[in-house]
């Protein structure tokens, strides 16, 4: 049972998806995170154990390796492909409430700010380390996101913003999320957003990458 | 030397009189006319005002044309989202919208605004023949990226040779628009590939290298001067970069300065960078955009380095923020006096100065960089110099030369800003000018009135005896009177014998003498609370 387990931490860890996927080369021909999932199930071990010990396992991995700039982008969108193949046959046990989310995570980028590629890698990340992620997409306004938060009251909120001149609008909305929600977490960032950006608007945490902001739910 | 003479030297890593400064104006261009970002990258006669207006304001030595990378994905069918306070965004990615490759041409110089970039780059070349143009082209990485959107990074893994053959359309592509920039006068092309700062090294060489040095070179062939652009944290790739033997790498904040100087030189390569754009530039004070340029300009040093924000100034950068840069750039004095500010002002403690200056004397106090090197700090010095005799030993004067740290924190305690500067009894009189003799004089003088009518004020004081009988009173006011002749004062004497008055001091025997002193704290001025929170502290 250990076997399976630890050879599906690595096709999330190294992004191989399923037998037919290419990537990685040296592994060419081998199960992948999809069939070893469902091997896993059906060898009856119970989802729980496949999403902590194997799974997230594996994504933790992925961000601490991304941190420290051992992989990059593709790699860590690999693994965020297998972890989401191997996902997919949780599905079930995720809808019978035998296993569970972390909690849940609302994603936008802010007002007048069309850029998701930030958005997207953070979402990936915070997904695969288990968490539910509710993507608004770009272009949010302020109103979109706190109708999102009364609908989620527990959930913990992340604003991307890539240019200088939408800054502006995210301090708007997390000035407003601010005055109606007060505990509910804030994550920021994006290209122009810092520190002290953070600071001077109000959030509660600034994550210069995507495994940042997952250590930050985490702890 | 002309701007143009000093970048092209610089690229090429020869001496120059001086670091040549090159803001990247984009839709910056459009703040200054007062137009949107849109109607401006729209304009090739907008683009030319306000390129020529940047010049005007900023005395750059090198300007780019247009910074606008979603030009070719516009040409090639990309559509464009565009608006009024930022370069448009490409939101739709035309390889992912069910055309190949085999579908996409090369732009010719009618494709999109290729035509409007070519007009602006001939006028401005017309109207400013001193001035090194850069043309800025979309690197091949990240114009593919805009092809395929985020998909590349998993066709990269997936399906790398469909990547490849992508990369070397976008490099003719990119080829392409450098022989138009070049064409119409550019002096330098800058390879503008911020997405590669998301891939490692390995990924870099195998997807990006073979067709950068293809592209580097034939920039070459055509006898322009090339630089490669990168943002984010890209260190990892600065290697990798350079031996694609761009002439010149530059980078952003994200990337310290010195690290990219040790690669870039060892591989003979010209740098520029990192001026802080968003805390800095657009949000800090012109002395932060000050320190932040000299910062830059030391560790830059003087072979190869071009000083040059990390990327597209924000649309709204105030136009004080950069006209501060130019200062500092071409002033080696002003450079001098930064950095002996600059050195101690971390740690420096504030000294009390709440009596300074209320001595009998009046004290002259000159903050200078050094009298001995600094030509306005000498001649400050010796004005001063000059007409304290003729006060006889009533006016003191120093210098303090803020190479020294206790003239740094005196200077910081009086809040002088500027050097030299003239502090007559701890108030700032006299900035950066030299004054004129009789003015100084003028000024020293009222000072000495106000010290001597302030002298007489403070003896205005009176001894009021309270008693019950005329004789205890007279007796102890026989003693004051003694007391004062044998001590050369005089006060008023009252005696006061209601019990009002009594009451009012809380006096319940008899004799008291009560003291009254007037002394003058202020005049012809309105204190700040602060300050009258302090004399009643003495009480």
């Amino acid at each position: 049972m250990e076997d399976i387990l630890v050879k599906l931490g690595y096709c999330v860890e190294f992004g191989k998806v399923d037998k037919n996927a290419p990537y990685p080369p040296d592994m060419k021909g081998q199960d992948g995170a999809d069939e070893l999932t469902k091997q896993a199930i059906e060898q009856g071990i119970s989802a729980a154990v496949i999403l902590e010990d194997a799974l997230v396992a594996a994504m933790n991995r992925v961000g601490q390796k991304f941190t420290e700039k051992k992989i990059f982008i593709p790699q860590m969108l690999m693994s965020a492909k297998a972890m989401n193949a191997a996902v997919a046959h949780l599905k079930p046990f995720f809808n019978s409430g035998e296993i569970t989310r972390k909690g849940k995570f609302i994603i936008a980028t802010v007002k007048g700010d069309l850029h998701d590629i930030g958005k997207n890698l953070v979402k990936m990340a915070i997904e695969g380390a288990g968490w539910e992620v509710i993507d608004l997409g770009v272009d949010v306004p302020t109103e979109k996101v706190l109708e999102t938060i009364q609908a989620n009251p527990d959930a913990k909120i992340g604003l991307s913003a890539l240019l200088t001149t939408t800054m502006g609008n995210m301090q708007v909305t997390v000035e407003s999320i601010k005055s109606k929600y007060p505990s509910n977490a804030i994550i920021i960032g994006g290209a122009p957003v810092n520190e002290e950006f953070k600071t001077k608007i109000g959030a509660d945490f600034y994550a210069p990458d995507p495994q940042s902001a997952v250590s930050y739910l985490n702890r | 030397m002309t701007g143009k003479e000093r970048v092209l030297k610089t690229i090429q890593l020869e001496q120059t009189d001086r670091t040549p400064w090159v803001p990247f104006v984009g839709c910056h261009g459009a703040t200054l006319l007062g137009l949107t970002a849109t109607d401006y990258l729209k304009s090739a006669n907008h683009i030319v005002n306000g390129i020529s207006k940047a010049i005007e304001l900023y005395n750059p030595d090198g300007i780019p044309v247009i910074f606008d990378l979603q030009l070719e994905a516009e040409a090639l069918g990309c559509e464009l989202t565009w608006a009024d306070n930022n370069p448009p965004a490409v939101t739709d990615h035309v390889l992912t919208n069910g055309k190949t490759l085999s579908d996409l041409i090369i732009p010719d110089k009618n494709s999109g605004r290729i035509p409007i970039a070519i007009e602006a780059t001939k006028k401005i070349r017309e109207l400013h023949p001193d001035i090194a143009l850069y043309g800025l082209i979309t690197g091949p990485f990240t114009l593919t990226l805009h092809l395929l959107g985020t998909d590349i990074f998993m066709k990269m893994m997936e399906a790398p040779d469909e990547v490849i053959e992508i990369m070397e359309f976008t490099n003719e592509v990119a080829k392409t628009m450098a022989t138009y920039y070049i064409e119409a006068g550019c002096d330098i092309i800058a390879v503008v590939d911020p997405m590669t700062s998301q891939i490692d090294p390995t990924m870099f060489e195998q997807f990006v290298t073979p067709s950068a040095i293809d592209l580097f070179s034939f920039i070459r062939e055509k006898k322009a001067l090339s630089s490669f652009f990168v943002c984010g944290h890209a260190e990892q790739n600065i290697e990798v970069m350079c031996k694609c033997k761009p002439d010149n790498i530059s980078i952003d904040e994200n990337i310290s300065l010195t690290y990219v100087k040790d690669i870039a030189l060892k591989h003979n390569i010209s740098f520029g960078g990192n001026l802080k754009l968003t805390v800095v530039m657009l949000m800090g004070t012109e002395e932060d955009n000050q320190i932040n340029a000299l910062e830059c300009i030391d560790l830059g040093g003087n072979k190869g380095f071009i000083l040059a924000p990390g990327c597209d100034l924000p649309m709204n950068t105030p136009i004080e923020n950069i006209q501060a840069i130019t200062t500092i750039v071409s002033d080696s004095y002003q450079q001098k006096v930064l950095r002996a500010k600059e050195k101690s002002e971390t740690s420096i403690e504030l000294l009390n100065m709440k009596d300074y200056g209320s001595t009998g004397k009046v004290i002259v106090d000159i903050i200078t960089l050094d009298s001995e090197s600094c030509a306005p700090c000498q001649y400050m010095v010796e004005a001063v110099k000059h007409i304290a005799p003729h006060f006889d030993g009533l006016v003191e004067w120093r210098e303090h030369a803020i190479k020294k740290m206790e003239a740094v924190s005196f200077m910081n305690s009086l809040m002088v800003k500027n050097i030299p500067t003239i502090c007559i009894d701890g108030k700032i009189a006299f900035v950066s000018q030299i004054p004129p003799k009789q003015k100084l004089i003028d000024t020293i003088q009222s000072r000495l009135n106000e010290k001597l009518k302030n002298i007489i004020l403070s003896k205005n004081a009176e001894l009021t005896i309270i008693t019950q009988d005329e004789t205890s009173g007279n007796e102890l006011k026989s003693n004051i009177e003694t007391a004062m002749k044998e001590t050369g004062k005089h006060y008023k004497i009252n005696i006061n014998t209601t019990e009002k008055l009594a009451s009012k001091y809380g006096v319940y025997e008899f004799p008291a003498v009560i003291l009254t002193e007037h002394k003058i704290k202020s005049q012809g001025e309105t204190p700040k609370v602060e300050i009258i929170k302090e004399w009643l502290k003495d009480l």
